[in-house]
């Protein structure tokens, strides 16, 4: 155990670079759940047809070989855009952070756009068309009507798609981002302790597995609270 | 930039040649991983606290860290450990392979036995009970009445869940394994191709994707085709 002495801090950077990047993907999985979930239920055949390869490809492929593709990828294309502008330029690349907030956001929206279409799915037909007769716009529909009866019920499997979302963090380490698995890394390199470091690091995480848990089972609460028998 | 497409049809037989190195560490690990499976159900259902605590204490472990980790204590922190280099089970853990296959079978296990307990909730009681009136031992009950229509309620979970199998495999690249993953990676780091080998592999990947939901789908098809007519 004495081996972690001097790396608390490494390990502190590193979980909030954890943290940061759950919320930056986490914002983005949202976006992208939500455009492909539209897409899906659009009646317009081209963005159906985009939503839908969107989904086959991004849950079909490993996620390690998405991440990889976008980071290798994109440093491909920016160098070569670079280099138009300037031929000297050898090499530029997106950072790794970006990178990775970004493949694991499509990664787990192509998840939750499957997950949001079948909760818009849900959502009684007859509130829709309540509002409707109300003379509500489609638009405050969408955002007073539709989202509000949708969420419940896409908590609990988006539950589990947050929970995918904070343990595929652990990847970006591959692309050489200071997370905790990286600090870990750097860290073995000095003690030689791998087993204690790794182990650190599946403690990081189970923490931060246990918080969304519980927060999600806070929240499922506040959602269907209408629904309580009250005494 | 540009798109090399010799360099496709130069790599994709490469990378094919670590196809059965995936199916490998895929078969095996799901084998193993459906009897984990089944035996941390067997505990985690047993009534008995002892035998489920532990259960779901393990079940917790394995479904809440990244299964990258599990990779990297099992293949690189486990020889830190004096008994375990001592103990019987070194000429496994010493090979990347056998590490790999640990990993995926204690984490498959832990998310399948999950999966297998939704499809015995699901079972009607009424249909236990009446076993029970029949004169079944809790032993044949479980056999001849739930697992049947357990395994019918739980297989498009477990075809799920052998697709993100699939997916983990492609993990044990990260431990110097040359899998599909793997041997694009070497690929890509040779030539710096990105686009051109990550996508082909992403094809082939996306085919063994579709492959096993085909044939899930089928056995789904099979296996409830006495409710439709």
């Amino acid at each position: 155990m004495e081996a972690i002495t001097g790396w608390w801090d490494d390990f502190f950077w590193g979980s909030l670079v954890v943290v940061e990047l759950f919320f930056v993907a986490l914002f983005l999985t949202i976006l992208f759940g939500l455009i492909g979930a539209g897409s899906k239920l659009s009646g317009n055949k081209t963005a159906k047809a985009i939503a839908n390869g969107y989904t086959i490809i991004f849950r079909g492929t490993p996620e390690i070989l998405v991440l990889l593709l976008f980071y290798f990828g994109s440093a491909i294309t920016m160098t070569a855009i670079a280099q138009i502008f300037d031929p000297t330029i050898k090499f530029v690349d997106i950072p790794p952070f970006w990178a990775g907030s970004l493949a694991i956001a499509l990664i787990i929206g192509s998840y939750a756009t499957e997950t949001f279409r079948g909760a818009f799915l849900g959502v009684d037909p007859g509130q829709i068309e309540a509002s409707r007769a109300l003379g509500v716009s489609n638009l405050q529909t969408f955002i007073y009507v539709r989202i509000p009866a949708m969420w419940r019920l896409a908590l609990p499997p988006f539950g589990n798609h947050m929970l995918s979302l904070i343990k595929d963090t652990a990847l970006v380490a591959i692309i050489g981002l200071e997370e905790t698995l990286f600090v870990a890394e750097q860290a073995i390199g000095t003690t030689g302790k791998p087993f204690t470091m790794y182990i650190l690091v599946g403690a990081i995480y189970l923490g931060f597995s246990t918080i969304i848990t519980l927060s999600v089972m806070r929240l499922e609460k506040y959602a269907n609270k209408h629904l309580e028998v009250t005494r | 930039m540009s798109f090399d497409i010799a360099l496709i049809i130069d790599s994709i037989p490469k990378m094919l040649m670590g196809i059965g190195l995936t199916f490998q560490l895929l078969f095996l690990s799901l084998a193993l991983g459906t009897a984990l499976g089944v035996m941390l159900l067997i505990l985690r259902i047993s009534g008995r606290w002892y035998l489920s605590w532990p259960t779901m204490i393990y079940i917790y472990i394995f479904r809440g860290t990244p299964i990258l980790v599990q990779i990297f204590i099992i293949y690189y922190g486990l020889p830190q450990l004096e008994f375990v280099r001592d103990g019987i089970f070194w000429p496994i853990l010493r090979e990347p392979f056998g590490c790999a296959i640990v990993a995926l079978t204690l984490n498959t296990g832990a998310y399948l036995s999950e999966i297998f307990r939704g499809g015995v909730l699901g079972v009607d009681r009424g249909l236990k009970e009446a076993g029970s009136a029949l004169g079944l031992s809790v032993t044949d009950r479980f056999i001849y009445i739930t697992a049947p229509i357990a395994i019918r309620l739980c297989l498009p979970a477990y075809s799920n869940d052998v697709v993100s199998l699939m997916k983990s495999t492609a993990l044990a690249s990260t431990i110097t394994l040359l899998d599909m993953m793997g041997i694009a990676r070497t690929i890509v780091a040779e030539t710096y191709a990105p686009y051109e080998v990550f996508i082909s592999v992403m094809v082939i990947y996306l085919i063994i994707t579709w492959a096993i939901q085909r044939t899930f789908g089928w056995i789904e098809k099979r296996m409830s085709r006495h409710v439709r007519q």
